[in-house]
């Protein structure tokens, strides 16, 4: 039935086998004799005096700044009082441990004590916290109480503030206690349960430079957990301070301007991507974060339907609308779509495409006539970029849109970015099993349709027109050094976009921008909102002719870019240059 | 259903039974459950939950032990390939599972019971093989290699689970296998250095927590609060046993809540502190006797299936008993691997019970090809 082999002897080999089994076990017997024969009096030794208790102390993190030096982000000591599980899980303890605090107006019954213990249990030797949040005065008192047990041990704790508020809140982000997912996530190991941790913004992103090091306490305790003497101490080390980029008093500048509205206000240095202002609104407070929120302040904030906690600048992607007609205009004669001094369109008011005609209709309705390159960037003549959009063909839009970055992150150094969109054919035929139309090209051409960018994406292209064609990757971190990479486009369609978007405060769509004392080049857009109100855009740079700064402003539901956001960036822009040293 | 000639009748058990392997095997669960009973009576917390729920699975292991041992060995060889082929499927959808959840999934839930793969996969790994290195024995590199790539491919299920202890104990037992199934030196020479070359590959895939856990075995003191406790803590039990232990439920470090999972995982820890060098040596003496007995049978049957079949469990029990023991004393990392027989676990108890049955079957067994002589 099976085919033994006949030469082969299978109970020698399974004798090998065998031997080789039982005597490996010798091993575990040498391992004993070791253990427990040679070196048991030093082991006896051990288990006797096996009372140490090591205490965590937490690193003050580093301190952030803004770009004056104005504390964004500080530590205040405050005190908790910990202890080990298995010192106080008796009944007994629970009770008299709680009746403490209670007489010394820390309000607190044993039910209280046993649901903390039991939340925060990790193992018997790791030590938990009892009460948070004590002064100096209050921690005194207490210990100076005869019943303050010797098995609860006053620590010092750093608590994060933020002294600029709202005002810096979706910049430099806040900390918390770090959660089950981010101790399982850890690379490194670092973290232990109820350490404070960066949750979002610059306190996340550079959370590796300002934690600092954790310091350790090693502490003999007797056999009923009372604390005898220090054995080891090792000092935390303070995180590094990191200085930023964003300019406080111009974010104060910000909120002045953008009071009253939901939006979004971003200006950057359009030469080293260095980030002057972020502005979202409505903003939130963070520290209350901080201390831990009840759970229903917390659905409060994070179900507000105005999504205080989104920063929008990086986290909100919108139809950039007309602003994204400099990109449309830069493909075009790139592409040689458009020669700058001969092509001509002439706008009805109207542009109609395919048969049964579709009517797209230009913002003016009235037309604006015969419009060259130049003219339509000024007037923002919709139909220009229609009809040649169309004879551009989608494939090559998308491609000069990913030479300025859109639909990518742009790589700014605060967490929770978003890419927007700018895909085209296979993307709508997954999404919505739907071939691509040229009534989709349309719409693309002027920022509308699927297309959508976040502001500081937006003025990430702004600021590549502005400094000659680098498209920068903007930065908080003042010592960061300055990245970009170049766009495609010639140094003379560039010189002609530049005219154009100068024309348009000059003597365009947004002169109101120009009442300011500066010189502003930029373009209006309006955002098409299903859910309401259109969102009015304004993206410019100044001075015209030797560019500095460059803002983005979003007012949601401002209705039309010129009259709302366009002010709100000349008034921003001029301020920063006003106030450059 | 069954052919009558390859199941055994009570008068066939009672006359072929191996007494000495089936005492053997009920000291060992004894003296776990008085470890599991001491594990369990803590200074600040004292329960006896685990004890009575370890006797029950004991009861439940014994009825099966029986069972199996009626029906026999060959009929679940015969039942081998399917066994096999059912638990390499579980791992794959445990695969899928642990990929969509983004985390180590080891366990099937249904409602209070839990069925872990890899634990049946050793059983049917055992049966598989038995008969498939019989009829294909691993002379020569065509059958070797058809036979590592059925093997293997559930050892690489399970380390990508990811469960390194469990894919240790396979390939233990693969290799013993076939180490008796006849492939020759020069192959298992191969074999040991191509394992030893894809270390460094299975360093690269470790998680950072295992990566620690090596670490912590090469110097616990790198991490003494962390990853290191338990093995500092482990080693000063079984060192402060001494010769003669400190008796009874007088260990201290399991007492006193210093020993993580003392039921479990550090169940050896507890015994050697109780019941010294001593009571450790007498453990380690009683698995020698179990695995000399469990390999008698395999001896005297003249079915091949029969001898490879016994060699795997045994392979299989030796490594879980190496490793538990050495990790006591911080000899080897920390991998989970449960004690057989010793620690505390319903499931890993039924699989250890159901493996020795087919065992004891095989002991059983020359009594009816002595009967079918005649």
């Amino acid at each position: 039935m099976y085919k033994a082999l006949d030469h082969f002897d299978f109970d020698h080999r399974l004798m090998y086998v065998r031997n080789i089994f039982i005597f490996s076990l010798l091993f575990l017997v040498a391992g004993l004799v070791y253990f427990q024969l040679v070196k048991a009096d030093e082991y006896v030794d051990l288990a006797s005096r096996n009372r140490l208790r090591m205490i965590r102390l937490p690193s003050p993190r580093g301190n952030i700044y803004d770009a004056n030096g104005v504390p964004l982000a500080v530590n205040v000591r405050t005190f908790e009082i910990r202890a080990y599980p298995m010192d106080i899980r008796l009944d007994e303890d629970y009770e008299s441990t709680a009746n403490l605090f209670a007489r010394h107006g820390i309000p607190m019954t044993s039910e209280d004590l046993r649901e903390r213990v039991e939340r925060q249990y990790v193992a018997p030797y790791r030590a938990i916290s009892v009460v948070g949040n004590l002064t100096l005065a209050q921690v005194s008192d207490l210990v100076m109480d005869d019943e303050f047990s010797r098995r609860l041990f006053p620590s010092p704790v750093w608590r994060r503030i933020y002294p600029a508020g709202a005002l810096a809140a979706h910049v430099v982000g806040n900390v918390g206690e770090i959660t089950r997912e981010e101790l399982e996530d850890q690379r490194d190991l670092y973290y232990q349960a109820g350490d404070i941790i960066g949750k979002n913004g610059v306190e996340l992103m550079y959370e590796g430079e300002l934690r600092g090091t954790v310091g350790e306490q090693v502490v003999e305790v007797d056999s009923r957990g009372r604390r005898l003497r220090n054995v080891n101490y090792n000092d935390p080390q303070k995180g590094t301070d990191l200085n930023l980029t964003l300019d406080l008093a111009a974010q104060r500048e910000a909120l002045r301007l953008m009071e009253g509205r939901k939006g979004a206000l971003v200006a950057m240095d359009v030469n080293d991507g260095a980030v002057k202002v972020l502005m979202s609104l409505p903003a939130f407070d963070p520290n209350p974060l901080t201390w831990g929120i009840s759970a229903r302040e917390w659905s409060a904030l994070s179900g507000d339907p105005d999504k205080p906690m989104m920063n929008r600048v990086t986290g909100g992607a919108y139809p950039p609308g007309s602003i994204f007609k400099v990109v449309t205009a830069a493909a075009l004669l790139m592409e040689k779509t458009v020669d700058p001094g001969k092509t001509t369109v002439y706008c009805p008011g109207y542009f109609r495409l395919g048969e049964p005609p579709r009517t797209f209709r230009c913002w003016r309705r009235s037309g604006h006539g015969s419009e060259n390159i130049l003219g339509a960037l000024r007037d923002s003549c919709d139909v220009f970029f229609y009809q040649n959009g169309v004879k551009l063909g989608i494939d090559k839009l998308i491609e000069w849109g990913h030479d300025f970055g859109v639909g990518e992150p742009t790589g700014v150094d605060i967490p929770g970015e978003v890419s927007g969109n700018i895909a085209g054919r296979d993307w709508k035929r997954r999404r919505w099993s739907e071939s691509w139309y040229q009534g989709d090209t349309v719409n693309y051409s002027i920022g509308q349709g699927y297309l959508l960018m976040t502001p500081m994406q937006l003025v990430r292209v702004y600021a590549a027109f502005a400094n000659g064609g680098r498209l920068l990757t903007p930065r908080f971190n003042s010592v960061k050094k300055p990245e970009w990479r170049d766009v495609k486009v010639s140094k003379a369609n560039m010189d002609i976009i530049r005219r154009g978007i100068r024309a348009v405060v000059a003597s365009g769509t947004a002169r109101v921008a120009g009442d300011y004392g500066v010189e502003v080049a930029g373009k209006t857009g309006t955002a098409q909102n299903s859910h309401g109100e259109d969102h009015a855009w304004f993206v410019g740079y100044a001075p015209a002719d030797n560019p500095k700064y460059v803002a983005a402003a979003l007012v949601e539901g401002g209705g039309s870019g010129s009259s709302v956001a366009s002010p709100v960036v000349a008034q921003m822009l001029s301020y920063l240059l006003e106030h450059d040293k | 259903m069954f052919l009558p000639e390859v199941s055994y009748n009570w008068s066939e058990i009672r006359a072929g039974l191996d007494k000495i392997m089936a005492v053997l095997t009920c000291a060992l669960f004894a003296l776990g459950v008085v470890s599991i009973y001491s594990a369990g009576k803590g200074v600040r917390s004292s329960t006896v939950v685990f004890v009575v729920r370890q006797l029950i699975w004991g009861g439940a292991s014994a009825a099966v032990y029986i069972v199996i041992l009626r029906v026999g060995y060959r009929n679940f060889i015969r039942l081998g390939f399917w066994l096999y082929a059912f638990t390499f499927f579980c791992l794959v959808v445990l695969f899928f599972k642990g990929v969509a959840s983004k985390g180590a999934v080891r366990w099937f839930r249904f409602g209070v019971i839990s069925f872990q793969p890899a634990e049946l996969g050793k059983v049917s790994l055992i049966l598989f093989m038995s008969r498939f290195c019989a009829r294909r024995p691993p002379e020569n590199i065509k059958n070797l290699i058809l036979t590592l790539a059925m093997c293997g491919s559930s050892v690489i299920m399970i380390l990508l689970q990811p469960d390194l202890g469990s894919a240790l104990v396979y390939i233990a037992i693969i290799f013993a296998i076939l180490a008796v199934a006849g492939t020759p030196v020069k192959y298992l020479t191969w074999l040991v250095i191509t394992g030893l070359c894809a270390t460094p590959i299975l360093w690269k895939s470790m998680r950072a927590y295992q990566k620690l856990r090596l670490f912590v075995f090469l110097d616990p003191y790198i991490d003494p609060q962390g990853a290191g406790y338990n093995v500092i803590q482990s080693r000063i039990a079984v060192g402060s046993g001494g010769l003669w232990g400190k008796g009874f439920l007088q260990g201290t470090q399991g007492k006193l809540h210093f020993l993580p999972e003392p039921h479990t995982d550090f169940i050896f820890s507890v015994f050697a502190e109780e019941f010294g060098f001593i009571g450790g040596i007498i453990v380690i003496a009683l698995f020698a006797c179990l695995f000399w007995r469990m390999l008698r049978g395999a001896f005297r049957v003249k079915d091949i299936r029969a001898k490879l079949l016994c060699i795997g469990v045994v392979a299989w029990l030796w490594f879980q008993v190496m490793e538990s023991i050495a990790m006591s004393m911080g000899l080897a990392p920390i991998t989970g691997l449960p004690m057989p027989l010793f620690s505390y676990g319903g499931s890993s108890l039924l699989m250890v019970a159901i493996a020795l049955a087919l065992v004891q079957s095989v002991a059983v067994s020359p009594v009816k090809e002595n009967f079918a002589h005649f």
